[in-house]
């Protein structure tokens, strides 16, 4: 008998009587720009609102001049990131400006599937990023952001603020080892 | 070297009182913010329920899962390994290390995010010994690689640990100069150490979160980003999974996304919620499926809904003598309440303590997310102990002679008036006495009053 077979038939013998499963429902609450900017705040994310999508340019020239090496598809770029891009090359990304699908303003976290990314590396290896969001697609909660989410694809995150650990006595720092700071342009 | 049981391990923590003060008080504190993440939540309580009830459900018609979540794994391009126990994971692992990483002239390159089961499976040593480098990515399990210790917190691994002591690891082991403590400084130092690991690595292993028979993915919590940073720069994934840790559906994420960072650490969510359900082209992609004991839990029919554990931490942030003994006093890979609940399924006669390292005081039921009623199977677990002979003598005879005075009115009156009159008379260092009377150390008994209850009451009924 395999493994596979031998834990199968210990789970039969095992296991209790079928109960059912429950419904999920989808909870109201709260799906505000405002609850959305205060959390994000709480958890070491920054959050602007443009007038429309065309003003991120502006944004980043604003907030990150100092920035050398920008990948993304949504503004300008001088460095190309693709599925073949190597290590070496992504290891250089300062700032990565990616679009986002979903946002909670219960918990400040952005959907980005894989197809956004460029590269599965880019939103983790960068040394900050931006996620770009429409307002129309924040939700409250959880519930509605997965009833949102058609699939998950090959590859999605939510990502919730900058990279952070309290390894260390409990001391907050951020910029583990992903991103040392995120921002969210909202139009 | 016989082994050492929980209270014997306690005392050794207990010895630093004022580091045993600060373990305590900041474990609580995580505790505190826990509540204030939880009390905002209306359908908090709701979402307990459902939690619970996904998770009932899921562990009675598991084997049918575990088939519809490998099914649909296959389909996505993903590899499925089955093992029995821990030497079969460890076989498994290595043997997917070394058939896709052939490297001529050097050792093959893991990197691991976090992951309970691998250190149930003492995978490390394993590998090692086999010529693989194993790095910890997460800080805290970084840190206590480094000092060769297993992790104190199955969310906090360091947490033993004080920013001197990390400061002192890092300077042997990193170079930082001598007598830097600032965790900001340390943490910029494992950071600059690790990203070369991670662009240098050749597989990535992680633990599993939730795996959802529904679309045959994975999700991976994390705060650091070192799970995604390690896959995705590697060649190979390889992703080990307990069998419970399935659930039927995607949008039940949406349940336990909202449970987990906020009982763990008093986040609204991990920083990183990460759902791999396809390998890139040219790339692999693993999952090792593990029972290690789990199936037989499963047939407990009083234990196994200790299979429900999503390793938040909740009950070890609580727990009154987790915090006062410190998660190495538990000598087990899962400390804390349900540690004490989980170990004895796989080793009763080595772990038969543990069900007593707790007050039952049930604050660890109250905060389990998936309602784990596991302060009464501490006391369940008790009884199996006494049942298996393997109390300590001073526990059996103890309570055999107690059983004896409660059961014999007059015996007990009469043991009563004795005690009473003894304690006014002996010597403190007599009553007091630590070996006699370990309920005394770091206790003072109350003044002995000059009559029983039942006394009072009889004079004083009228």
């Amino acid at each position: 008998m395999t493994s596979r077979e031998k834990i199968l038939s210990s789970i039969a013998s095992n296991k209790p009587a079928l109960t059912t499963l429950p419904n999920v429902p989808i909870f109201e609450g709260d799906g505000s720009i405002e609850r959305f900017k205060t959390v994000l705040e709480g958890i070491g994310g920054t959050a602007v609102e443009l007038a429309t999508k065309a003003d991120c340019q502006t944004a980043i020239d604003k907030y990150y001049s100092d920035l050398k090496n920008v990948a993304s598809d949504i503004v300008k770029a001088n460095v190309e990131i693709n599925l073949d891009t190597t290590k070496e090359t992504l290891e250089q990304v300062d700032l990565a400006v990616i679009q986002g699908e979903i946002g909670v303003a219960e918990n400040g976290t952005i959907w980005v599937p894989e197809s956004n990314m460029l590269n599965r590396a880019l939103p983790f290896i960068t040394q900050h990023l931006v996620l770009v969001l429409d307002k129309k697609n924040i939700v409250a909660n959880m519930q509605q952001a997965y009833n949102k989410l058609e699939n998950v694809g090959s590859y999605g995150v939510f990502i919730a603020g900058p990279s952070k650990t309290a390894d260390i006595e409990q001391s907050l720092v951020i910029g583990a080892h992903g991103a040392r700071s995120m921002m969210v342009l909202i139009y | 070297m016989s082994h050492q049981n929980h209270p014997e391990l306690a005392e050794v923590f207990n010895k630093d009182f004022e580091r045993t003060t600060w373990h305590d008080e900041t474990l609580w504190f995580v505790r505190q913010k826990r509540d204030k993440a939880v009390y905002p939540i209306p359908e908090f309580q709701d979402l307990r329920t459902l939690a619970s009830e996904i998770k009932d459900h899921t562990l009675s018609n598991l084997d049918n899962y575990l088939i519809e979540f490998e099914q649909n794994a296959i389909k996505n391009g993903v590899k499925v390994h089955w093992a029995a126990d821990a030497t079969e994971h460890n076989q498994i692992v290595m043997d997917i290390i070394k058939n896709s990483s052939k490297v001529e002239g050097r050792n093959p390159r893991l990197v691991k995010s976090k992951s309970m089961l691998t250190e149930e499976c003492h995978l490390n040593g394993f590998l090692e010994k086999n010529n693989i480098d194993v790095v910890d990515t997460d800080l805290g399990e970084r840190i206590v690689q480094f000092r060769n210790e297993p992790p104190s917190h199955i969310v906090l691994p360091a947490i033993h640990l004080k920013k001197e002591d990390v400061g002192e690891t890092f300077h042997e082991h990193l170079g930082t100069t001598k007598g830097e403590k600032d965790p900001q400084v340390l943490t910029e130092a494992a950071r600059q150490h690790l990203r070369e690991k991670f662009v240098a690595a050749d597989v990535a292993l992680t633990g599993v979160n939730f795996a959802i028979a529904e679309t045959g993915s994975f999700v991976v919590c994390t705060n650091e980003g070192n799970a995604d940073l390690g896959v995705n720069l590697a060649k190979v994934h390889i992703a080990c999974m307990g069998i419970e840790k399935i659930i039927p559906k995607l949008h039940h994420l949406s349940v336990y996304t909202r449970l987990l960072a906020r009982s763990a650490t008093g986040q609204p969510v991990t920083t990183y919620t990460s759902h791999f359900t396809k390998p890139v082209e040219g790339k692999e992609m693993h999952i090792v499926i593990v029972d290690n004991g789990r199936t037989q839990q499963l047939g407990r029919a009083d234990f196994r809904n200790s299979l429900k554990c999503i390793r938040c931490g909740a009950c070890m942030n609580t727990c009154p003598v987790y915090r006062r003994s410190g998660g190495h006093s538990y000598d087990f890979t899962v400390p804390g309440p349900i540690g004490a609940i989980l170990s004895p399924n796989i080793d009763l006669h080595k772990h038969k303590s543990l069900p007593f390292a707790s007050t039952l005081c049930g604050s660890c039921s109250d905060v389990c997310p998936v309602k784990i009623d596991i302060h009464v199977q501490l006391y369940k677990w008790r009884q199996i102990v006494g049942q298996a002979n393997e109390l300590s003598a001073t526990k059996k005879w103890g309570m055999k002679g107690m059983a004896k005075v409660l059961s014999m009115p007059k015996v007990y009156d009469l043991s009563g008036k004795l005690a009473r009159g003894a304690l006014r008379i002996l010597p403190h260092g007599l009553t007091h006495n630590q070996s006699m009377n370990p309920w005394a150390k770091a206790r003072e008994l109350p003044d002995a009053p000059k009559q029983s209850f039942k006394e009072w009451y009889e004079e004083n009924r009228k």
